[in-house]
């Protein structure tokens, strides 16, 4: 039932947001949404906790301790995007952003309709990708995923952001072509086995039981497939290309739930695959390749953070950076390598939410996200956004304090005891020149002498969730919650299998 | 119509068709003009959908024939008629140079085929099977093909209608693959697919829209603002 109102809600939303007429009534209709599957999200993480995995509709929808994570995370980031949304919007209403220049276009009120119709649907395909059980309906799930945020990038209706949707649409197109053939020949697989054309044969709990027996050639081909097509979604390096382009003109909110929500999403489909691929052909086969994914994602990001001029842009390499890092955990393998993914997808997703918003405060009060520009002193002029900002850059690039260093810590070990040296030396190599990179760009940006703009009055919707999600980061560095750590654990577990 | 359910009749049918599937994708490669070449993609569609209808009508399988009426509804008719109603108001008609010739395209396609062939005679496969149920196995060398050469045709065409059509080849390549290999997938995925096929167009189709508002111009190597 709970997964049924899960997926019911965000319809609901956006229809409604769609007849309404007023922006404010839509703003009200979203906040209220999201806030309601947070609360279901939460209810189903118990639920998951306390009897093990959910279903509904003879298991046509699925929901394990890996899924009940992730949709709680994109329910965390759609509700604290959803708040943010509304102070960010009615900026740029206020500045005359998302009035055409021309005047032929579309009015603020039908691209703010626009925004809030197409968020809940947005966030109702994330929400199917992690509760489909079968193989097939997850594949449709996250192709719709980037058909709904298609035309959140393009909000704007720039020559860039146009240009930006167009890569999105069509690198994302032909990487899903290829997880469907990775999809087909899994289903293919099982059809051997089974010998079953019903709906069943493609369902991933029907499936890992049998994985031990499916037919190892066309599973290798299925992961390959699978691999490059979802690792698209989640922008692994080479196939990472339209990531820093689709962020940095995608506005704020929009760019935030891309960047961890989505990518949550793309792993995720990853991990479901990788589950089946290890039963089938041990963790070698899987694991080598994921890691050459993950340390190539890490290398191609650490070189284009250290000449960043655009801060959004250097948002956009750090999240194929962190991608990269999940992936090397999930090649890792090992209960260890399990747990570091889990860890660092809840860790990451936090951080780079608030750097997001940080980023969209920055960019709206000097109208650029290029550092020339900006030059230094943004603490001076925005004491909070600037604190946060340098706060949270030091969180994402891996400093002690903060969570992020105890995920990668723990992927590290995992990667140790696994025996893959040179990938330890080429983490820790492209480590620091991220760590390097991030840190003299934004660092340089916050500090320093101030330049002549004015100072910045309380802006309570982003301001609040700006300081509500910093709240969040330190208290996560120290302690965990008893519950989120059992579903952390859990979900790791079946991964590895209850290794 | 007894003689024509003979299972021999029907393996040459669904060759035959497999063949002039692939042919017209060979010449959606060299063709320049984009309403042909949208037709190409409808004809295409259609052979498709009949390939499908054909195996379904001698396996007796129900599903396949639903299938073949979405492909044929969907690919065969709705995408094509929306996007001639696209090129019809972006008053675009033919294609400026792609990257490589005429020539040079098709022989590269044929050399994809080849690795189609090489790829699909590779694959293991379950034995066989005399009869109607062995129907349709030897086309996934086309299916493979159909997707190369999609993909190629990807990076050839500088146009933006071209790329959409490249990727739509693309995608019928992963279907002649489910017919070949599992007589289609479950029809819910199935239905899926197709939904989102028809919104993917949809949405191509206002973007490209937007582009030429824009730009004046499909040519999508343009598109160079963004970088590093």
């Amino acid at each position: 039932m709970i997964l049924a109102a899960l997926l019911l809600i965000p319809l609901v939303a956006a229809l409604l947001s769609w007849f309404a007429r007023a922006p404010r009534a839509m703003e009200k209709i979203n906040v209220a949404a999201f806030a309601a599957i947070f609360v279901l999200a939460l209810i189903l993480a118990a639920q998951v906790l306390g009897s093990g995995p959910v279903s509904l509709w003879d298991s046509f929808l699925y929901a394990d301790q890996i899924s009940a994570l992730v949709i709680l995370l994109t329910a965390f980031v759609a509700l604290f995007c959803a708040v943010y949304a509304v102070g960010y919007f009615r900026e740029d209403e206020r500045a005359g952003n998302l009035s055409e220049e021309g005047g032929s276009g579309d009015s603020a009120a039908r691209k703010l309709r626009q925004y809030y119709t197409l968020t809940p649907l947005f966030v109702f395909s994330m929400l199917l990708v992690t509760t489909a059980n079968n193989l097939g309906v997850m594949w449709v799930a996250i192709e719709a995923t980037t058909l709904t945020s298609v035309f959140l990038i393009t909000f704007y209706r720039k020559v860039t952001s146009l240009e930006a949707g167009w890569k999105y649409a069509m690198i994302g197109g032909v990487g899903l072509a290829m997880a469907l053939l990775g999809t087909v020949l899994m289903y293919y697989s099982g059809y051997m086995l089974m010998g079953l054309d019903t709906l069943t044969s493609l369902n991933w709990s029907m499936l890992v039981d049998r994985a031990g027996q499916l037919d190892k050639t066309t599973m290798r081909l299925a992961f390959i497939l699978v691999l490059l097509g979802y690792g698209t979604k989640a922008g692994l390096a080479p196939m990472h290309t339209w990531k820093p382009d689709a962020y940095s003109e995608a506005p704020v909110p929009a760019a935030a739930m891309l960047s961890t929500a989505t990518m949550n999403c793309a792993i995720y489909g990853l991990v479901r695959f990788y589950i089946l691929a290890s039963r089938c052909l041990g963790a070698e086969f899987p694991g080598g390749l994921l890691l050459f994914f993950g340390v190539l994602s890490m290398g191609i990001a650490a070189p284009f953070i250290l000449v960043q001029g655009n801060f959004r842009r250097l948002l956009a390499y750090s999240s194929i950076d962190h991608a990269g890092i999940m992936v090397t955990a999930l090649g890792a393998g090992g209960a260890l390598g399990a747990l570091g993914l889990m860890l660092h997808m809840v860790f990451h997703t936090v951080t780079k939410t608030l750097l997001f918003f940080c980023a969209g405060n920055v960019y709206q009060h000097f109208q650029t996200d290029l550092f020339r520009r900006i030059k230094s002193g943004v603490i001076r002029s925005m004491p909070v956004t600037g604190t946060v900002f340098l706060m949270a850059t030091l969180a994402v690039v891996g400093m002690p304090p903060f969570s992020l260093f105890q995920s990668e810590f723990i992927v590290l070990r995992a990667v140790f005891a696994g025996g893959h040296y040179l990938v330890i030396v080429l983490f820790i190599l492209f480590a620091l020149g991220i760590f390097a990179g991030a840190l003299i760009h934004i660092g340089s940006m916050i500090l320093g002498p101030a330049g002549e703009s004015p100072a910045v009055p309380w802006y309570p919707w982003r301001d609040t969730s700006v300081i509500a999600l910093a709240a969040i980061l330190i208290v996560i560095g120290f302690w965990l919650p008893a519950p989120l750590l059992a579903l952390i654990r859990g979900a790791a577990n079946v991964v590895t299998g209850g290794l | 119509m007894h003689f024509s359910l003979n299972p021999e009749f029907g393996n040459r049918m669904v060759t035959l068709m497999a063949a002039l599937v692939l042919v017209l994708q060979l010449a959606m490669t060299a063709q320049r003009w984009l309403v042909t070449n949208i037709r190409i993609f409808g004809l295409q569609s259609f052979l498709l959908a009949a390939i499908a209808a054909t195996i379904g009508v001698f396996n007796n399988s129900p599903h396949l024939l639903a299938a073949a009426g979405l492909t044929l509804g969907v690919k065969a008719i709705l995408v094509p008629i929306l996007l001639e109603r696209l090129v019809a108001r972006i008053e675009i008609r033919q294609e400026i140079e792609p990257l490589l010739n005429a020539p040079v395209s098709v022989l590269i396609g044929g050399g994809l085929t080849l690795i189609g062939y090489i790829v699909a005679a590779s694959f293991n496969r379950p034995d066989q099977v005399p009869g109607a149920a062995g129907l349709g196995h030897n086309t996934l060398a086309v299916a493979i093909s159909l997707f190369l050469i999609g993909f190629f045709t990807m990076i050839n065409r500088r146009k933006a209608l071209m790329q959409v059509l490249g990727l739509l080849s693309l995608e019928n390549g992963v279907f002649l693959a489910t017919i070949s290999l599992t007589y289609g997938v479950p029809l819910m995925v199935e239905v899926g697919i197709f939904f989102d096929v028809l919104v993917g167009v949809m949405v191509l189709g206002i973007l490209i829209y937007r582009i030429r508002e824009t730009f004046e111009s499909m040519d999508v190597s343009r598109l160079r603002r963004l970088r590093g």
